[in-house]
């Protein structure tokens, strides 16, 4: 029942923040505050008028209340583990918005 | 607990809207959903890559949940039972 993020120990995640941007990387460690440890992680940004560009970050660590959502998978490789069509160089896209009232 | 396996929409406080199995929640009421599809695909297609994913409480807006899924009859039953004094908290208390 418990919502853990064990099944997703050292695998490839991709995090939305509460700014609106997408990090993925491998999650080396969590905590019960979803504070996360990303290895390799890089961050994945959408515009409308150029393909996403992708941004090494190296180890990185995000502070709970900055998450929003963990989801399996890194963007630009194989997501949630499915095999599918994973090239996402045509994708066009606006600024997802920040999380309402976070500050 | 009994919504989980059912399909429901969660909306966040930046107005994305995830919809998809639930498959677990926790008392901070953080969601863990499967077979996720973004609602509006051409404004978030870079959601659209989510297969399970992890929706963290605090940025949870509304849970929509199929009006069907919900089994009133047990929720009535629960609330009886917790507010019946024969089972309720303080008279078993004071038989100790």
């Amino acid at each position: 029942m418990a919502s853990t993020l064990s099944e997703w120990k050292s695998k490839p995640v991709t995090v939305l923040t509460c700014d609106g941007r997408l990090i993925s990387g491998h999650l080396r460690g969590y905590d019960q505050l979803q504070n996360l440890v990303l290895q390799k992680s890089y961050e994945t940004v959408y515009s409308v008028d150029a393909p996403p560009e992708r941004i090494d970050l190296g180890l990185f660590v995000v502070r709970g209340d900055n998450v929003a959502v963990i989801a399996d998978g890194e963007i630009g490789r194989a997501g949630g583990g499915g095999g599918e069509e994973s090239d996402d160089d045509g994708v066009r896209a606006e600024p997802i918005k920040e999380i309402a009232g976070n500050r | 607990m009994t919504l989980v396996g059912k399909e429901i929409a969660v909306e966040l406080k930046n107005d994305v809207v995830l919809t998809g199995t639930l498959h677990s929640v926790d008392q901070y009421l953080n969601i863990k959903l499967t077979t996720v599809q973004v609602v509006n695909q051409e404004r978030y297609p870079q959601l659209t890559v989510l297969k399970n994913c992890f929706i963290r409480g605090s940025v949870v807006r509304y849970v929509q949940i199929n009006p069907g899924d919900v089994n009133t009859e047990l929720l009535q039953d629960a609330t009886r039972k917790e507010n019946s004094p024969a089972v309720g908290g303080t008279v078993s208390e004071a038989k100790k």
